[in-house]
């Protein structure tokens, strides 16, 4: 996929979050409470991700995306 | 609270008001905006092992995170990671048997002593000036190097905190060393919210600087493996950038979209990787040290989400990679966390994940072609779809703190594995992998 | 930042209890939790402190830095508040709506002439019109999250602060250890169990004696508030004025019980239901009887 490709797809899913000012998605602050839960955080399990990460770095041709990793390893 | 047919609207009414304002979270920084919170400890240790004797791994981690109130977060991880197995040099099977040597000592040195030879697959016998330890494949055997072993030590340490009212900043650094390999790693990112905390927008940068210094010297790639000739030490760079937008869908769904792009420069091969050359039969003539090229693009879109399904929360994510070494991935992953009650929960765990050969990956060369400048027989650059399935189980205590236990199986399967030349028929070229991850971990606030 | 550590009070106390306690909201404090280990009670003590700490000084109006005060002194710019205080916002708005305008946290500006200082000193009628012209929850433009309170009004959340503040601490500390645990700030309290030994035992005041408990209730769950003039109230020609103020008159209740102590699933809800039931006055008791409560009122 080119990289012009690649950023269509972002900026379309970036446009769906209404980032451009449209207030329409999203809760009230006292509608957060499932939210609150600290299941429902994107990076809940921060080891068990940077496991997986490693092991997916060393025997894989992609790496990352998530977040940014550490530094790199020797292993690819 | 008991409601019965008798309760007022104005009993409901006050009740309903005061669950919201209840109910409404104050998140973990408000509550003691002035106070620190306890220490976080979070502890795993993994065992992973791959079959057919090939590479196994203990590694133990532990990342402390400590919040000095008001969002002043530091966190602090150290690793470390030893491992043993054979490791696949490149080479694919052959009839018959083969012999390699491993990278050790270092090259030009005579040998003091009765001179070591070496012979090749077609029969010539050749004068070691290098010091070298010999090892031999079995034939049909898919050549391991036997002696792969290293051992890892990283550090990482982060501080986060808010700049102004919406703004987070955060800084990070990371350091590692190997046997025969070394990085130093910076990035830093600024996040900012908007539409009441619903959305948060993100961008950072990372920049990372390894020095190679692969065991017996680097050789010099593309040229043919018996002549040994290896050069000194080697360095790449990766500079990179990401954005991203996290996106609150509704009371139960959250997601994450972000944009990643890295550059790396320099030396990008893997210094023990060979690559079998064979004649119009297959039978093996010989092997040339891998070569690939000194500056890799790569890009990749995520898209993460959390959603609350009434009990179990399901985090379900998709990735879309690509590079200019022509390697397009895909990858879905789908986990869901069942609470079990009494402080117990499973999480079952699946992962899809596709990639597309480099262009420059070659299951073995033919002789007869010409040399291609760029080639690697490297399993990871290979076309290939691989799956995850595991089971973790959580069991809480005291608070905050959580036992849990990880078992994945991991599996590769490689769409190119047969031959059509003579002797490679019946020959499984390219088995792929299977490999089982079991982690330990241990969460605690102190 | 106060020296934290040494404004907390460790005890023991029958039956396996340990109790906390603290000064805070100009009440003395408690935080009882059924445990042995003593540190461990320290330390939820002092979460429990800080948090209360935290409320008092982001709502008080005697605090220069607090939210409370940036919004009294905005002269009607709109004042963009944080989650938490557009919770509080929305709660007062929802009461003020369900006791048909009786509950109103602008009313804080009558203070400015009824002192209630045990005195016989009463306000004039002219007095009182004047700062009944700036009350009225009506007159404020809540769009979440930005409030705008017109110049001279102001907001007081004195009449649910503590309770807020009680059912926080108890859900935040029971998040953290998950024992039999009462919080208790000044005779406001909550539990979320009784321990072994049995249901707590708590003690209501009875208005004209400081200390000596005007009858004892067990509460195995839920909360507990009391709202009353023990200590605030005005005494001319035998009339009684109690410091609950009607705000359509402007001034104080007539025949209001001297205290009201309600029972209900949360401080909040049961400190809202108290202060209706004053609003009441004289009908105290009948609209708590409605409302199907458990209820004591004193009346002297």
């Amino acid at each position: 996929m080119s990289l012009l490709r690649l950023v269509g797809l972002t900026a379309a899913a970036v446009s769906l979050f209404g980032i451009t000012g449209c207030s329409a998605i999203g809760v009230k602050p006292w509608q957060r409470e499932l939210l609150a839960k600290k299941e429902m955080a994107l990076d809940a399990n921060p080891l068990d991700a940077a496991i997986d990460d490693h092991v997916y770095f060393s025997k894989e041709a992609a790496s990352g995306g998530r977040g940014f990793g550490g530094g790199g390893c020797g292993c690819n | 609270m008991q409601l019965n047919k008798s309760t007022t609207p104005l009993r409901l009414g006050l009740m309903a008001a005061s669950c919201a304002l209840l109910g409404a979270p104050v998140a973990r920084s408000q509550v003691a905006p002035d106070g620190e919170q306890p220490l976080l400890i979070d502890t795993g240790l993994l065992y992973y092992k791959e079959d057919q004797g090939r590479v196994q791994t203990i590694e133990p981690i532990v990342n402390l995170k400590k919040n000095y109130g008001d969002d002043h977060v530091l966190g602090v991880t150290l690793t470390f990671d030893s491992l043993t197995g054979g490791s696949p040099n490149g080479a694919i099977p052959s009839r018959k048997a083969q012999t390699f040597a491993t990278p050790s000592g270092t090259s030009l040195q005579p040998v003091s002593g009765v001179p070591q030879t070496y012979t090749t697959p077609s029969g010539q016998v050749v004068a070691l000036l290098a010091k070298v330890t010999l090892y031999s494949v079995n034939p049909g055997q898919l050549p391991l190097d036997p002696n792969f072993h290293d051992r890892r030590i990283a550090a990482d340490a982060s501080w986060s905190q808010p700049m102004g009212l919406d703004t987070h900043a955060s800084i990070s650094g990371h350091l590692s060393n190997e046997l025969d390999f070394n990085s130093a790693a910076v990035n830093g990112a600024l996040s900012r919210d908007f539409n009441g905390k619903n959305t948060t927008v993100s961008g950072g940068f990372n920049l990372e600087l390894d020095r190679i210094n692969p065991i017996g010297g680097a050789p010099v790639g593309g040229t043919d493996y018996i002549q040994l000739l290896k050069g000194g030490n080697k360095s790449k760079n990766l500079v990179g950038g990401l954005f991203g937008v996290t996106q609150v869908m509704s009371r139960r769904w959250v997601s994450q979209v972000n944009y990643t792009y890295d550059t790396s420069k320099g030396y990008l091969t893997d210094p023990y990787k060979i690559i079998s050359v064979v004649d119009t039969t297959g039978a093996s003539t010989g092997y040339r040290f891998e070569n690939r090229p000194n500056t890799r693009t790569r890009q990749s879109v995520y898209v993460g989400n959390k959603v609350y399904l009434g009990g179990e929360v399901l985090d379900l994510s998709y990735r879309r990679g690509s590079d200019n070494w022509g390697i397009k991935s895909n990858t879905v992953d789908g986990r869901l966390r069942i609470d079990l009650g009494n402080d117990v929960y499973i999480e079952p765990h699946a992962r899809w994940y596709r990639q597309a050969a480099a262009d420059f990956y070659h299951l073995y060369l033919n002789q007869a072609d010409a040399l291609p400048t760029y080639m690697s027989a490297d399993q990871r650059l290979a076309e290939f779809r691989a799956t995850t399935f595991g089971l973790k189980l959580g069991i809480g205590f005291d608070g905050n703190n959580e036992l849990s236990l990880r078992i994945e199986e991991y599996q590769q399967k490689a769409a190119q594995t047969s031959s059509s030349l003579a002797n490679l028929q019946g020959l499984n070229l390219n088995p792929g992998l299977k490999s089982a991850i079991v982690q330990i971990g241990w969460r605690y606030e102190y | 930042m106060r020296d934290s550590s040494a404004k907390l009070a460790v005890e023991s106390r029958d039956g396996g209890i340990v109790a906390v306690c603290f000064l805070a909201m100009a009440s003395p404090c408690e935080v009882l939790i059924e445990t042995g280990d003593v540190e461990r009670c320290r330390a939820l003590g002092m979460l429990a402190a800080k948090e209360a700490w935290r409320i008092e000084a982001k709502f008080s109006r005697y605090r220069d830095d607090s939210v409370v005060s940036s919004i009294n002194r905005s002269c009607g710019s709109p004042v963009e508040v944080d989650d938490e205080t557009a919770s509080l916002i929305e709660f007062s708005a929802q009461c003020h709506k369900l006791s048909n305008g009786r509950f109103d946290i602008t009313s804080g500006v009558l203070r400015r002439c009824w002192k209630f200082d045990g005195s016989d000193r009463l306000p004039s009628p002219a007095e009182v019109e004047a700062l009944r012209a700036l009350v009225g929850f009506e007159k404020i433009r809540w769009e979440p999250p930005f409030i705008s309170v017109p110049s001279k009004m102001e907001l007081d959340f004195g009449g649910i602060g503590k309770e807020y503040a009680v059912d926080r601490v108890l859900a935040e500390l029971v998040a953290q250890f998950p024992a039999a645990i009462l919080v208790n700030f000044g005779g406001d309290l909550a539990t979320n169990r009784a321990p072994a030994s049995g249901p707590w035992r708590v003690g209501v005041e009875r208005p004209g004696s400081e200390r000596e408990a005007a009858m004892l209730l067990e509460l195995s769950q839920g909360a507990l508030a009391t709202s009353g003039d023990t200590h605030r109230f005005l005494l001319r020609d035998g009339v009684r004025y109690s410091h609950i103020l009607d705000v359509r008159t402007g001034w104080p209740v007539p025949g209001a019980p001297s205290s009201v102590t309600v029972a209900g699933g949360s401080c909040v809800e049961a400190g809202i239901l108290a202060t209706f039931a004053m609003l009441r006055g004289a009908d105290a008791e009948s609209f708590l009887d409605e409302q199907g409560v458990r209820y004591w009122c004193m009346r002297s």
